[in-house]
Protein backbone atom coordinates (compact mmCIF):
# COMPACT_ATOMS: atom_id res chain seq x y z
CA UNK A 1 0.00 0.00 0.00
CA UNK A 2 1.36 3.43 -0.56
CA UNK A 3 1.93 4.99 2.02
CA UNK A 4 3.83 8.16 0.53
CA UNK A 5 1.97 11.08 2.66
CA UNK A 6 2.23 9.70 5.99
CA UNK A 7 -1.76 9.11 5.91
CA UNK A 8 -2.02 6.51 8.29
CA UNK A 9 0.67 8.37 10.74
CA UNK A 10 -1.66 11.43 10.61
CA UNK A 11 -5.02 9.27 11.22
CA UNK A 12 -3.27 7.88 14.31
CA UNK A 13 -1.91 11.67 15.66
CA UNK A 14 -5.48 12.68 14.93
CA UNK A 15 -7.09 9.67 16.79
CA UNK A 16 -4.99 10.12 19.76
CA UNK A 17 -5.87 13.87 20.15
CA UNK A 18 -9.37 13.52 20.20
CA UNK A 19 -9.12 10.86 22.77
CA UNK A 20 -7.20 12.47 24.59
CA UNK A 21 -6.60 15.90 25.39
CA UNK A 22 -3.56 16.75 27.53
CA UNK A 23 -1.58 14.39 24.95
CA UNK A 24 1.24 16.02 22.86
CA UNK A 25 1.62 13.70 19.14
CA UNK A 26 3.99 14.42 16.62
CA UNK A 27 4.36 12.24 13.09
CA UNK A 28 8.45 11.56 13.49
CA UNK A 29 8.67 9.92 10.36
CA UNK A 30 7.63 7.11 8.19
CA UNK A 31 5.88 4.47 10.43
CA UNK A 32 7.28 6.18 13.83
CA UNK A 33 4.43 8.51 16.28
CA UNK A 34 5.47 9.69 19.32
CA UNK A 35 3.07 10.66 21.97
CA UNK A 36 3.69 12.28 25.26
CA UNK A 37 1.16 12.02 28.28
CA UNK A 38 1.08 12.40 32.19
CA UNK A 39 2.10 9.25 33.65
CA UNK A 40 -1.90 9.81 35.62
CA UNK A 41 -3.45 8.81 32.07
CA UNK A 42 -0.58 6.60 30.92
CA UNK A 43 -2.48 3.28 31.46
CA UNK A 44 -6.26 4.25 29.71
CA UNK A 45 -3.98 5.62 26.70
CA UNK A 46 -2.26 2.13 26.50
CA UNK A 47 -5.45 0.48 27.08
CA UNK A 48 -7.09 2.93 24.09
CA UNK A 49 -3.97 2.68 22.27
CA UNK A 50 -4.41 -1.59 22.23
CA UNK A 51 -8.16 -2.21 22.63
CA UNK A 52 -9.35 0.41 19.95
CA UNK A 53 -5.92 1.17 18.13
CA UNK A 54 -5.04 -1.96 17.21
CA UNK A 55 -1.63 -1.44 19.10
CA UNK A 56 -2.13 -4.70 20.75
CA UNK A 57 2.01 -5.56 20.15
CA UNK A 58 4.70 -3.93 23.38
CA UNK A 59 7.56 -4.45 22.03
CA UNK A 60 9.80 -2.69 24.73
CA UNK A 61 9.80 -0.50 27.52
CA UNK A 62 12.64 1.80 28.10
CA UNK A 63 13.91 4.15 30.59
CA UNK A 64 15.98 7.49 29.64
CA UNK A 65 18.06 9.22 32.98
CA UNK A 66 17.42 13.42 32.55
CA UNK A 67 19.13 14.03 35.44
CA UNK A 68 20.03 17.56 34.34
CA UNK A 69 15.80 17.70 34.38
CA UNK A 70 15.46 15.75 37.35
CA UNK A 71 13.55 13.34 35.03
CA UNK A 72 13.25 9.48 34.11
CA UNK A 73 11.53 9.62 31.13
CA UNK A 74 9.54 5.88 30.26
CA UNK A 75 9.24 4.87 26.73
CA UNK A 76 6.66 2.39 25.86
CA UNK A 77 6.61 1.04 22.21
CA UNK A 78 4.02 -0.01 20.58
CA UNK A 79 3.28 -2.35 17.25
CA UNK A 80 0.76 -2.46 15.54
CA UNK A 81 1.11 -5.85 13.41
CA UNK A 82 -0.87 -4.54 10.08
CA UNK A 83 -0.74 -0.81 9.95
CA UNK A 84 3.12 -1.37 10.55
CA UNK A 85 3.36 1.31 12.89
CA UNK A 86 5.83 2.28 15.80
CA UNK A 87 3.57 3.77 18.13
CA UNK A 88 6.13 5.39 21.07
CA UNK A 89 4.35 6.44 24.36
CA UNK A 90 6.67 8.56 26.69
CA UNK A 91 5.66 9.60 30.06
CA UNK A 92 8.18 11.05 32.55
CA UNK A 93 8.33 10.91 36.92
CA UNK A 94 10.43 12.91 39.10
CA UNK A 95 13.92 10.96 39.80
CA UNK A 96 13.53 11.02 43.19
CA UNK A 97 10.64 8.88 44.42
CA UNK A 98 10.24 7.65 41.21
CA UNK A 99 6.40 5.95 40.83
CA UNK A 100 5.62 5.07 37.57
CA UNK A 101 1.80 3.27 37.40
CA UNK A 102 1.84 -0.20 36.97
CA UNK A 103 1.08 -1.88 33.56
CA UNK A 104 1.63 -5.39 33.39
CA UNK A 105 -2.00 -6.13 33.53
CA UNK A 106 -2.61 -5.14 30.10
CA UNK A 107 0.70 -6.41 28.71
CA UNK A 108 2.02 -9.50 30.80
CA UNK A 109 5.44 -9.46 29.61
CA UNK A 110 5.67 -5.93 31.01
CA UNK A 111 5.82 -6.83 34.44
CA UNK A 112 9.64 -8.33 33.37
CA UNK A 113 10.66 -4.70 32.19
CA UNK A 114 9.27 -2.48 35.64
CA UNK A 115 11.12 -5.53 37.72
CA UNK A 116 14.18 -5.05 35.52
CA UNK A 117 13.49 -0.65 35.91
CA UNK A 118 12.54 -1.34 39.63
CA UNK A 119 16.66 -2.92 40.26
CA UNK A 120 18.47 -1.20 37.44
CA UNK A 121 17.02 2.75 38.33
CA UNK A 122 14.90 2.16 41.10
CA UNK A 123 11.85 3.44 40.10
CA UNK A 124 8.71 1.85 42.19
CA UNK A 125 5.61 0.61 40.66
CA UNK A 126 2.74 -0.06 42.62
CA UNK A 127 1.28 -3.36 43.17
CA UNK A 128 4.32 -5.02 40.81
CA UNK A 129 4.62 -8.77 41.58
CA UNK A 130 8.15 -10.50 42.24
CA UNK A 131 11.07 -10.50 43.83
CA UNK A 132 12.89 -7.56 44.84
CA UNK A 133 16.49 -9.12 43.71
CA UNK A 134 16.02 -10.01 40.09
CA UNK A 135 19.41 -9.83 38.00
CA UNK A 136 21.51 -8.31 40.59
CA UNK A 137 22.64 -10.20 44.04
CA UNK A 138 23.27 -8.36 47.14
CA UNK A 139 22.97 -5.37 45.49
CA UNK A 140 23.62 -2.41 48.41
CA UNK A 141 24.69 0.73 46.10
CA UNK A 142 22.37 3.12 44.57
CA UNK A 143 20.68 0.99 41.35
CA UNK A 144 23.59 1.13 38.62
CA UNK A 145 22.11 2.16 35.46
CA UNK A 146 21.45 5.50 37.34
CA UNK A 147 23.18 8.46 35.60
CA UNK A 148 24.76 9.53 39.06
CA UNK A 149 26.29 6.51 40.04
CA UNK A 150 30.18 6.38 39.42
CA UNK A 151 30.97 3.11 37.24
CA UNK A 152 34.86 3.65 37.88
CA UNK A 153 34.89 4.20 41.55
CA UNK A 154 33.07 1.28 42.38
CA UNK A 155 35.14 -1.37 40.90
CA UNK A 156 38.26 0.69 42.30
CA UNK A 157 36.55 0.15 45.90
CA UNK A 158 35.23 -3.26 45.36
CA UNK A 159 37.62 -5.13 42.78
CA UNK A 160 41.48 -5.97 41.87
CA UNK A 161 43.07 -4.22 38.82
CA UNK A 162 46.14 -5.67 37.52
CA UNK A 163 49.51 -3.61 37.47
CA UNK A 164 51.28 -2.45 34.44
CA UNK A 165 49.70 -1.34 31.34
CA UNK A 166 51.13 2.07 32.11
CA UNK A 167 52.79 2.32 29.07
CA UNK A 168 49.36 1.85 27.03
CA UNK A 169 48.53 5.31 24.87
CA UNK A 170 45.45 7.31 24.94
CA UNK A 171 43.66 6.23 21.69
CA UNK A 172 42.10 9.76 20.89
CA UNK A 173 45.25 11.25 21.62
CA UNK A 174 47.50 9.34 19.39
CA UNK A 175 44.98 9.60 16.58
CA UNK A 176 44.84 13.52 17.05
CA UNK A 177 48.34 13.47 16.71
CA UNK A 178 48.99 11.41 13.59
CA UNK A 179 46.19 14.01 11.77
CA UNK A 180 47.06 16.75 13.63
CA UNK A 181 43.69 17.58 14.73
CA UNK A 182 42.00 19.01 18.04
CA UNK A 183 40.38 16.57 20.33
CA UNK A 184 36.99 17.94 20.53
CA UNK A 185 36.44 19.74 23.73
CA UNK A 186 33.28 17.22 24.85
CA UNK A 187 35.71 14.27 24.32
CA UNK A 188 38.35 15.40 26.43
CA UNK A 189 36.81 14.24 29.58
CA UNK A 190 36.85 10.64 28.81
CA UNK A 191 40.43 10.73 28.08
CA UNK A 192 43.24 8.67 30.02
CA UNK A 193 44.03 10.29 33.14
CA UNK B 1 66.95 -37.06 35.82
CA UNK B 2 65.12 -37.99 38.71
CA UNK B 3 67.20 -35.97 41.11
CA UNK B 4 66.65 -32.82 39.35
CA UNK B 5 63.03 -32.88 39.55
CA UNK B 6 63.80 -33.04 43.27
CA UNK B 7 60.35 -32.59 44.86
CA UNK B 8 58.95 -35.11 42.67
CA UNK B 9 59.40 -39.01 43.33
CA UNK B 10 59.27 -41.73 40.94
CA UNK B 11 55.66 -42.94 41.23
CA UNK B 12 54.98 -39.05 41.33
CA UNK B 13 55.73 -38.59 37.29
CA UNK B 14 53.83 -41.81 36.85
CA UNK B 15 51.41 -40.12 38.36
CA UNK B 16 51.70 -37.05 36.65
CA UNK B 17 52.45 -38.57 33.05
CA UNK B 18 49.12 -40.75 33.28
CA UNK B 19 46.72 -37.53 34.45
CA UNK B 20 47.96 -35.47 31.81
CA UNK B 21 47.04 -37.97 29.37
CA UNK B 22 43.23 -37.65 29.69
CA UNK B 23 41.72 -34.16 31.32
CA UNK B 24 38.23 -33.83 31.77
CA UNK B 25 36.34 -30.42 31.78
CA UNK B 26 33.81 -29.03 33.74
CA UNK B 27 31.35 -27.80 31.18
CA UNK B 28 30.51 -24.62 32.95
CA UNK B 29 30.66 -21.84 30.84
CA UNK B 30 30.46 -17.91 31.89
CA UNK B 31 31.21 -15.62 29.32
CA UNK B 32 31.18 -15.41 25.96
CA UNK B 33 34.48 -17.37 25.14
CA UNK B 34 32.28 -20.48 25.88
CA UNK B 35 31.28 -20.35 22.34
CA UNK B 36 34.62 -21.66 21.36
CA UNK B 37 34.17 -24.83 23.15
CA UNK B 38 31.88 -26.57 20.86
CA UNK B 39 34.17 -26.52 18.22
CA UNK B 40 37.28 -27.13 20.31
CA UNK B 41 35.83 -30.26 21.78
CA UNK B 42 33.87 -31.38 18.56
CA UNK B 43 35.15 -32.75 14.91
CA UNK B 44 36.36 -29.59 13.21
CA UNK B 45 39.58 -29.44 16.11
CA UNK B 46 39.07 -32.83 18.25
CA UNK B 47 40.58 -32.18 21.42
CA UNK B 48 39.74 -35.87 22.34
CA UNK B 49 42.36 -36.85 20.58
CA UNK B 50 44.60 -34.95 22.53
CA UNK B 51 42.69 -36.68 26.12
CA UNK B 52 40.49 -32.98 26.35
CA UNK B 53 37.05 -33.48 26.66
CA UNK B 54 33.62 -32.60 28.98
CA UNK B 55 32.56 -33.90 32.24
CA UNK B 56 29.16 -33.31 33.04
CA UNK B 57 29.22 -32.95 37.24
CA UNK B 58 31.87 -31.41 39.08
CA UNK B 59 33.25 -34.26 41.16
CA UNK B 60 34.15 -35.96 37.60
CA UNK B 61 36.13 -32.92 35.93
CA UNK B 62 40.02 -32.35 36.33
CA UNK B 63 39.78 -28.73 34.89
CA UNK B 64 37.64 -26.14 35.53
CA UNK B 65 37.87 -23.98 32.43
CA UNK B 66 36.49 -19.95 32.74
CA UNK B 67 35.26 -18.78 29.81
CA UNK B 68 35.79 -14.88 29.94
CA UNK B 69 33.91 -12.34 32.25
CA UNK B 70 32.64 -13.68 35.63
CA UNK B 71 29.76 -12.03 37.00
CA UNK B 72 29.90 -11.60 40.75
CA UNK B 73 26.64 -13.52 40.69
CA UNK B 74 28.78 -16.35 38.71
CA UNK B 75 31.42 -15.99 41.24
CA UNK B 76 29.33 -17.62 43.94
CA UNK B 77 28.83 -20.64 41.98
CA UNK B 78 32.51 -20.91 40.55
CA UNK B 79 33.24 -20.94 43.87
CA UNK B 80 30.91 -23.54 44.72
CA UNK B 81 31.76 -25.85 41.93
CA UNK B 82 35.65 -25.39 42.29
CA UNK B 83 35.64 -26.46 45.71
CA UNK B 84 33.53 -29.44 44.83
CA UNK B 85 36.42 -30.72 42.18
CA UNK B 86 38.68 -33.38 43.40
CA UNK B 87 41.93 -32.61 43.62
CA UNK B 88 44.46 -32.47 41.80
CA UNK B 89 42.24 -29.98 40.09
CA UNK B 90 43.37 -27.33 37.77
CA UNK B 91 41.91 -23.81 36.63
CA UNK B 92 42.43 -21.67 32.97
CA UNK B 93 41.46 -18.42 32.80
CA UNK B 94 40.46 -18.18 29.19
CA UNK B 95 40.34 -14.63 27.56
CA UNK B 96 41.55 -11.41 28.64
CA UNK B 97 38.41 -10.48 30.55
CA UNK B 98 39.76 -13.29 33.19
CA UNK B 99 43.52 -12.08 33.58
CA UNK B 100 42.59 -8.15 33.83
CA UNK B 101 39.16 -7.46 33.31
CA UNK B 102 39.16 -7.12 29.43
CA UNK B 103 36.63 -4.81 27.36
CA UNK B 104 34.15 -5.06 31.02
CA UNK B 105 37.15 -3.81 33.15
CA UNK B 106 34.72 -0.97 34.44
CA UNK B 107 31.44 -3.17 34.93
CA UNK B 108 29.82 -3.01 38.45
CA UNK B 109 28.72 -6.50 38.29
CA UNK B 110 31.82 -8.25 36.51
CA UNK B 111 35.11 -9.08 38.85
CA UNK B 112 38.76 -8.11 37.04
CA UNK B 113 41.52 -10.47 38.17
CA UNK B 114 40.44 -13.63 39.06
CA UNK B 115 43.35 -15.07 39.97
CA UNK B 116 42.52 -13.37 43.22
CA UNK B 117 39.78 -15.36 44.03
CA UNK B 118 40.37 -18.67 42.58
CA UNK B 119 43.41 -20.11 41.90
CA UNK B 120 44.95 -19.92 37.74
CA UNK B 121 47.17 -22.68 36.42
CA UNK B 122 47.43 -21.12 33.01
CA UNK B 123 45.96 -18.24 31.30
CA UNK B 124 44.85 -18.19 27.40
CA UNK B 125 44.80 -14.73 26.44
CA UNK B 126 42.93 -13.63 23.63
CA UNK B 127 39.09 -11.95 23.34
CA UNK B 128 38.32 -14.13 22.31
CA UNK B 129 41.32 -16.93 22.28
CA UNK B 130 40.03 -19.35 19.23
CA UNK B 131 40.58 -23.09 19.21
CA UNK B 132 43.83 -23.36 18.36
CA UNK B 133 45.08 -20.84 21.19
CA UNK B 134 42.60 -23.22 23.49
CA UNK B 135 44.38 -26.36 22.53
CA UNK B 136 47.68 -24.59 22.95
CA UNK B 137 46.76 -23.68 26.89
CA UNK B 138 45.66 -26.90 27.12
CA UNK B 139 49.40 -28.16 25.88
CA UNK B 140 51.12 -25.82 28.41
CA UNK B 141 48.97 -27.38 31.00
CA UNK B 142 49.96 -30.45 30.41
CA UNK B 143 53.82 -29.38 30.28
CA UNK B 144 53.12 -28.07 33.86
CA UNK B 145 51.46 -31.10 35.14
CA UNK B 146 54.40 -33.39 34.24
CA UNK B 147 56.83 -31.04 35.41
CA UNK B 148 54.65 -31.15 38.27
CA UNK B 149 53.97 -27.17 38.63
CA UNK B 150 50.49 -27.08 38.18
CA UNK B 151 49.25 -26.67 42.45
CA UNK B 152 47.18 -24.44 42.22
CA UNK B 153 44.76 -26.79 44.67
CA UNK B 154 47.59 -26.87 46.59
CA UNK B 155 48.07 -22.97 46.98
CA UNK B 156 44.01 -22.22 47.18
CA UNK B 157 44.01 -24.77 50.41
CA UNK B 158 47.45 -23.48 51.96
CA UNK B 159 46.30 -19.64 50.92
CA UNK B 160 41.86 -20.13 51.69
CA UNK B 161 41.58 -17.18 54.11
CA UNK B 162 43.61 -14.61 52.29
CA UNK B 163 41.00 -16.21 49.20
CA UNK B 164 38.18 -16.39 51.76
CA UNK B 165 38.68 -12.43 52.31
CA UNK B 166 38.51 -11.50 48.70
CA UNK B 167 35.52 -13.70 47.81
CA UNK B 168 33.58 -11.90 50.74
CA UNK B 169 34.59 -8.49 49.22
CA UNK B 170 32.42 -9.53 46.42
CA UNK B 171 30.04 -11.64 47.68
CA UNK B 172 28.62 -9.61 50.41
CA UNK B 173 25.63 -12.19 51.55
CA UNK B 174 27.70 -15.35 52.14
CA UNK B 175 25.84 -18.39 52.34
CA UNK B 176 28.23 -21.12 51.79
CA UNK B 177 29.84 -23.52 54.36
CA UNK B 178 32.94 -22.05 55.16
CA UNK B 179 34.98 -25.33 53.63
CA UNK B 180 32.63 -27.31 51.07
CA UNK B 181 34.80 -30.01 49.64
S1 LIG C 1 37.65 -11.80 26.76
FE1 LIG C 1 36.35 -11.04 25.10
S2 LIG C 1 35.32 -12.88 24.31
FE2 LIG C 1 36.11 -13.36 26.35
S3 LIG C 1 34.43 -12.95 27.77
FE3 LIG C 1 35.71 -11.11 27.66
S4 LIG C 1 34.73 -9.85 26.09
FE4 LIG C 1 33.96 -11.92 25.83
Amino acid sequence: MENKELVLENTLVQALQEGFTRLEATVKRKARVEAKIDKDILPSLLLFAKEKLGYNHLSHIGCVDWIEDGLFEIVYILWHPTEKINLLIKASTERENAIMPNIDYIWRQANTYEREMREMFGIEFPGLVGRKDFILEDWQDIPPMRRDFDTEKYVNEHFFNRPGREDAKDVREQVAKRSGEDIPEFAKKYSRK
Amino acid sequence: MINDKNSQGIVDIIAEYARKQSLFIMAYGTGCGAIEIPPTLTSRYDAERLGIRGAATPRQADVLLITGYLATKSLKRVIRVYEQMQAPKYVIGFGSCTINGGMYWDSYNTINLLDKYIPVDVYINGCMPRPEAVIAGFEKLKELIQSGNALGWKKYEDNLEEYRENQKKVIVNWQMPDYNW
